[in-house]
């Protein structure tokens, strides 16, 4: 079953560009929405029983003879397929109304339904060379969905992306072809038990510089983050919603932890590198953010201030400091995702992305800003919502692990983050109703209600925060405290 | 290494600055053709038969028989102007490359350990099939989506658009 999470989105994805023949819209509409509902659906249901006795892996055949394809399932795999899920199908649901205009749904949908199996993939894969492959399918799906308007803007934000996109990868295969050199495996426990038996340090330190380098090109960490804050923005709103809420995530921290985690081991040194990495680019980003006036682009600073908090949680190694980074990483993925659609709506009924031309749309569109409210302040680390507890995760592990100064710095760049979304908010929806969007409408069904399920995660991930930790973090966080050995 | 090793990884560096450098595309798609040519010769040195055989006829052969198609398709239109830069910067950083491949490559790899791989057992089939399945759903799937991202950009506007 677990396959599906690879082979549906796949089928679905080929079968699309012919069925967009018969029926243009709808059933592109329904299919690609039907996926993603379903997928959820089994994430949320079935899916975590197939772990009650700890991680599962399975092997396939074909009319009897075995076949080269293994995946695993552990909880933090899980976890991050639920993510990948939840957001998908907010997404999709946003998309049937948001897409109308740009034509070509069905080719649209496929190139997502693509970018969603290959992000599965990565997270499924027990194999080096097969984690490049999958970073590969999503990354094609994410040019062209990038460049998907095709106006100026697009297309060039889509080639930077392109040009520093294939830089990563080039360093990923350069450090994989290195370790197969060393060890003669491409197995994740195959080349962690290659590395132990060799116990080549200088080698080991090459591959992690150049899978950091990679990944963290992949997560837009400064200072590998320069195409971000031209790609993102330039995408349709639904696609800007999965780059940010979820790609970066998947194929620039999932990976780069996985490999950290269940390949190397987290060394202290290591440790260090990924606190202070984190570090700077939750302050540089942030700086950065208070100072954009077009809302697309303020939303991509975050996301690269943002995704600094889970690398400084996960990289402290401690099993609170990891818990607090993958719930940090969960309440970013929803609340971006909400702003980054939200945004969309606003741009879709003004016609602008400039803050400065904005001002009092929360008149016309009060569904639109309440929920965009609620992302703002959970982002931002306002209690009762899931980002503050997530924040707090982070602050008690680095206090715990005796970090004041990271601690203090997460705490400060936390105010910064309130602090240029209130910008954001009071420029784009409160004060005076700029006379302009007088006629303005509040954004259709379809994109009103994914915002409202969305923002309305937000809140009960804050609500029910132990809960969530406890079934959905903490499994997650186990694993990647045991270390080697999946 | 032998001569024949080093005459081979030579013209595989030449030639692929060469297809960067060369202003004709005509010109930069053989020249990558003959670089991949000569990186399948040096997987088959290496007693990687599969790897040389899809090296060759994928990239040397198919990819670049679509290349040109596509420039000979494409009319030209105005040339583009392009900066000056990268043909400054480009020969500096080659050289740097060189320098510390000759300088330090060749006495760190003397100096680590490494472990033996497994040689490429059974035929083709077993190792496309067999082993490395998944690796070819991915690989499919990379080729469906470059596929899709082709039909995508360069649709037809919609009535509706």
């Amino acid at each position: 079953m677990i396959f599906l999470y690879i082979g549906l989105p796949l089928i679905v994805a080929a079968v699309l560009p012919l069925v967009g023949k018969v029926s243009k819209k709808v059933l592109p509409d329904v299919l690609a929405n039907g996926v993603f509902l379903f997928l959820f659906a089994y994430a949320v249901t079935g899916a975590r029983g197939l772990l009650a006795g700890g991680a599962l892996h399975q092997t396939f055949a074909w009319f009897g003879e075995p076949l080269g394809i293994q995946i695993a399932v552990d909880g933090f795999s899980l976890f991050m397929l639920t993510v990948v899920a939840l957001v998908s199908a907010c997404v999709g649901l946003y998309s049937i109304s948001y897409m109308e205009h740009y034509g070509a749904k069905a080719n649209y949908y496929a190139l997502l339904l693509m970018m969603v199996a290959g992000m599965n993939g990565l997270l499924l894969v027990t194999d080096l060379f097969q984690i490049y492959i999958f970073l590969e399918v999503a990354a094609v799906a994410s040019y062209a969905l990038v460049a998907f308007g095709r106006e100026q803007a697009e297309l060039e934000a889509a080639f930077k992306y392109l040009m520093l996109s294939v830089v990563a990868s080039a360093a990923v295969m350069i450090a994989i072809a290195l370790l197969y050199g060393l060890t003669g495996s491409l197995s994740f426990t195959g080349v962690a038990e290659g590395l132990r038996q060799l116990d080549a340090k200088a080698a080991g330190a090459i591959a992690s510089a150049l899978f950091l380098m990679g990944f963290g090109l992949k997560a837009a960490l400064v200072p590998f983050h320069a195409w971000l804050p031209d790609a993102h923005p330039s995408a349709p709103a639904p696609i800007s919603a999965i780059l940010s809420g979820l790609l970066i995530k998947v194929s620039g921290v999932y990976a780069m932890t996985r490999i950290f985690f269940h390949v190397f081991g987290l060394t202290p040194a290591l440790s260090d590198v990924l606190m202070w990495t984190g570090t700077v680019s939750i302050v540089v980003a942030a700086l950065l953010a208070l100072k954009q006036r077009d809302m697309k682009r303020m939303l991509a600073y975050s996301s690269i201030s943002q995704v600094g908090y889970v690398v400084l949680g996960i990289g402290i190694g401690t099993p609170l400091g990891i818990a607090g980074g993958l719930f940090h990483l969960l309440n970013h993925a929803v609340a971006k995702s909400l702003l980054f659609l939200t945004s969309g709506s606003v741009q879709q009924a003004t016609g602008t992305r400039n803050l400065d031309e904005m001002g009092g749309l929360a008149k016309r569109m009060p569904v639109t800003s309440t929920t965009s409210l609620i992302g703002s302040l959970s982002i931002a680390g306002v209690p009762p919502l899931g980002g503050f507890w997530s924040k707090l995760l982070i602050i008690m592990a680095l206090v715990q692990s005796h970090r004041p100064v990271l601690a203090v710095i997460a705490v400060l760049a936390s105010v910064l983050t309130l602090w240029y979304y209130l910008i954001m908010q009071r420029q784009a929806f409160f004060g005076k109703l700029n006379e302009r969007w007088a006629a303005v409408k509040e954004a259709p069904f379809w994109m009103a209600a994914s915002t409202i399920v969305l923002a309305v995660l937000c809140l009960v991930l804050g609500l029910l925060f132990s809960s969530v930790v406890s079934t959905w973090i903490q499994p997650a966080a186990d694993v990647l405290a045991q270390g080697m050995g999946m | 290494m032998a001569t024949l090793d080093i005459v081979l990884l030579s013209g595989l560096v030449l030639a692929s600055a060469f297809a960067v450098l060369a202003k004709d595309l005509i010109k930069a798609a053989v020249a990558l053709a003959v670089s991949s040519l000569l990186l399948g010769i040096v997987f088959f040195r290496m007693n990687a038969p599969f790897a040389g055989v899809f090296e060759i006829s994928v990239v040397a052969g198919l990819i670049t028989v679509l290349f040109i198609l596509t420039i000979a398709l494409t009319r030209t239109e105005g040339e583009v102007r392009e900066s000056k830069t990268v043909l400054r910067v480009f020969p500096v950083f080659f050289v740097l490359f060189i320098a510390i491949d000759a300088l330090v490559m060749k006495g760190l790899t003397a100096k680590i350990a490494t472990l033996p791989a497994a040689a490429e057992s059974g035929t083709f089939g077993d190792v496309l099939w067999k082993q490395r399945t998944f690796d070819l759903i991915g690989q499919l799937a990379v080729i469906l989506s470059g596929v899709f991202a082709v039909l995508a950009l360069f649709r037809k506007r919609d009535k509706d658009e």
